[in-house]
């Protein structure tokens, strides 16, 4: 009985140190979480903070002498994500505590986003990290105080939802706000885009197949697009839409963009770049280089359109500063040869089709052939060694005069003879001019 | 082509004599080892550029520096190709001109009836294959197959190695083509030369006259028979002994 109950111990302790085990791996990060923001007093109401902060006119001054409003509408926290889920002041402003509160200390007003910036990681975690890896927060770590944080682009207190919980996907109304929030700073970038088929399209009819920003850049870990990566991987990120069949369907748009581009001079290259060293500088085009970057407008757009030849010629000519009126149809334009479209390409491709068989199945038929008779001649020439009175019918020339003397014995002489006859006798069919003849030296 | 006989001293009665005939020059000999180098070299830095896809290519094509080396080791061994070319057919120009260019090489009728009898003759419809003169019609296949391939590769070549300048005098859908061709033929000259060249050289029979210049006087009779009689014909005094 003891036995049983100590086993008992032994195994609820071995679940226990296990359980313990597994929840304090995550919970690593979870700490230092809440080493940042201290465990909010749930117990101090929204009512309770907007007793003071409901009413406009508190401001605080901060260390360059500017002020800080301090009135928070109480309205647009509740009309908010958090506040109509019922999230509490304390939850992000935690350290704040029962009045009276210790005094915020920031040096201006950016110092004030940037350092509560960290208690979204408390709910947010992998979106923080994510950001953390962001192009704008290395430019935070960088010194540029200015690069976005969260609540640059969620807002504090008027935080909404913009992802369908269900899908995962960015819900429609979101996605028209989406261009202007990075404009917020990116405003040349977003003036461009709204003049590109992507952008008009967005904002003329809420397209929502065309790419916002997110789209390409992503969201929180937004990578930078100067880098060599960004731009060897550039294709598979257009092709994402651009070679779906559905969305495509829709425009008339081909799905070929990808394969051609691959199959030619600079894909070709890039596609190779992007698998075997993806940080390799190249000058090789990728989609952007020639159809534009924000800008990029309909293929047969009548003025700044690819299809217009001089717009592809300049395209062209930043590389190939020598290239001529003829040079841009060096390039397929995406179109698969046909007998309509590039029909050079298409009747060469059709001659290989028809060379390529035609050649290996002759000259396989042929050295077959030859394999063979050289082994049915090795055979026969083996009987007739084996026995000189062989009944051997046929002997090939091509057995050496030795063995042609051995047969010359045997009662087949006269076939031999007959194959001699063919190899001896000198009335040269080849060399029927004697001109030529003569001019051999 | 200076088809001399050597004579062979006679050393004791014990050794069997065989004459040896010279079947290839020494500029000739030069001319094939040129281009067995510059096509083994084209080939080998070409097929990556072709076979894209696969990862013995992608790993040699891997960086921009590794692609501009293999760009241009495959350039230089595309001027040795062009010189040698440009050898060849500037000697034929030369020899023409002075009426002493042999015709062995070029076809006739007689190859084509040439080829249907040895097809016949593989084929048990005839006991002997034809008799050949100096070369048979399947070293013309090879040598005319090359010729028509090696101007193909070159003139395809060029085009892409200069689209620029090629576009102000032609078309741009020139360029595309070329590159289907070049990379097309290619590959047909490579399956070429290994089903049908290496066959007839290597199976077949080791033949290394192209390396030494020689041809004993047993092949010489038994595959070139016709050009085996025009020449012991000239010095009747000096025909080998092993004729039956």
């Amino acid at each position: 009985m003891t036995r049983q109950v100590l086993i008992c111990v032994i195994f609820a302790a071995v679940l226990l140190s296990g359980a313990l085990l597994i929840s304090s791996s995550p919970g690593t990060a979870s700490s230092l979480n809440q080493e940042a923001t201290p465990i909010p007093n749930l117990s101090i109401s929204d009512e309770y903070c907007s007793s003071c902060h409901g009413q406009p006119g508190q401001t605080l001054t901060l260390g360059d002498g500017s002020t800080l409003d301090l009135y928070v509408d109480p309205l647009e926290h509740a009309s908010s994500i958090h506040g109509s889920q019922g999230y509490a002041c304390v939850q992000c402003h935690a350290d704040v505590g029962e009045y009276p509160h210790p005094p915020f200390q920031a040096a201006d007003r950016r110092d004030v986003t940037i350092q509560l910036n960290s208690v979204c990681q408390r709910c947010h975690g992998s979106q923080y990290e994510l950001a953390h890896d962001s192009v704008h927060a290395r430019a935070q770590a960088a010194g540029n105080r200015e690069a976005a944080v969260c609540s640059d682009c969620h807002t504090a207190h008027a935080v909404q939802d913009w992802v369908d919980e269900q899908t995962g996907e960015t819900l429609p109304e979101a996605r028209a706000i989406i261009p202007q929030t990075c404009a917020q700073c990116h405003s040349a970038i977003h003036a461009e885009y709204l003049t590109s088929v992507h952008g008009s399209a967005l904002t003329d009819e809420n397209n929502p197949d065309v790419p916002t920003c997110i789209d390409c850049h992503g969201v929180h870990n937004i990578e930078d697009p100067t880098t060599a990566e960004f731009r060897l991987a550039s294709p598979q990120m257009c092709a994402k839409c651009h070679t779906d069949p559905e969305r495509m369907a829709k425009y008339g748009i081909s799905t070929d963009v990808l394969s051609t581009y691959v199959a030619d001079f600079h894909g070709t290259t890039v596609a190779i770049f992007e698998k075997q060293s993806p940080d390799a500088e190249t000058n090789k085009p990728v989609c952007y280089d020639c159809h534009g970057v924000h800008n990029i407008k309909r293929a047969d757009d009548p003025e700044k359109g690819l299809q217009v030849k001089e717009n592809l010629l300049a395209t062209c000519q930043k590389c190939h500063p020598d290239a001529q009126e003829n040079f841009p149809t060096a390039w397929l334009s995406h179109y698969i040869p046909s007998p309509d479209r590039y029909p050079l390409v298409y009747y060469v491709d059709l001659f290989y089709k028809f060379l390529i068989p035609t050649v290996i199945g002759g000259m396989a038929f042929l050295v077959v052939l030859d394999v063979s008779r050289s082994a049915i001649n090795l055979r026969r020439r083996r009987q007739v060694t084996r026995q000189p009175e062989g009944m051997s019918s046929t002997l090939p020339s091509d057995e050496g005069v030795e063995a042609a003397q051995d047969a010359a014995d045997s009662p087949e002489a006269q076939d031999v003879s007959e194959s001699k006859t063919a190899l001896k006798p000198p009335p040269t069919p080849a060399n029927e001019n004697p001109e030529e003849e003569a001019d051999r030296g | 082509m200076n088809e001399q006989i050597e004579n062979n001293a006679v050393a004791s009665p014990a050794v069997r004599l065989e004459k040896v005939f010279q079947r290839f020059t020494v500029s000739q000999r030069w001319e094939h080892w040129l281009l067995l180098l510059s096509f083994t070299v084209l080939l080998l830095t070409g097929l990556p550029q072709k076979y894209r896809s696969a990862i013995w290519s992608q790993q040699l094509l891997a960086t921009p520096d590794q692609v501009a080396l293999i760009q241009t080791i495959h350039h230089i061994a595309a001027i040795v190709l062009i010189l040698e070319v440009i050898y060849h057919l500037g000697k034929a120009v030369y020899r023409m001109a002075q009426r002493r260019l042999p015709d062995d090489i070029f076809v006739t009728w007689q190859d084509f009836r040439d080829a249907g009898q040895m097809v016949a003759y593989l084929l048990f419809l005839r006991k002997s294959p034809p008799p050949f003169g100096k070369y048979n019609f399947e070293q013309k296949v090879t040598y005319w197959f090359m010729f028509v391939g090696i101007g193909i590769m070159i003139i395809s070549g060029l085009i892409l190695w200069f689209p620029e300048i090629v576009t102000q005098i032609v078309p741009g859908g020139i360029i595309p083509a070329a590159k289907l061709a070049h990379s097309t033929e290619a590959i047909v000259a490579a399956i070429f030369v290994v089903i049908w060249h290496f066959y007839h050289v290597h199976l077949q029979r080791l033949n290394l006259s192209i390396f030494n210049g020689k041809i004993g006087e047993k092949d010489m009779n038994t595959y070139h028979t016709l050009e085996y009689e025009r020449l012991t014909e000239d010095q009747p005094g000096e025909s080998g002994g092993e004729q039956a």
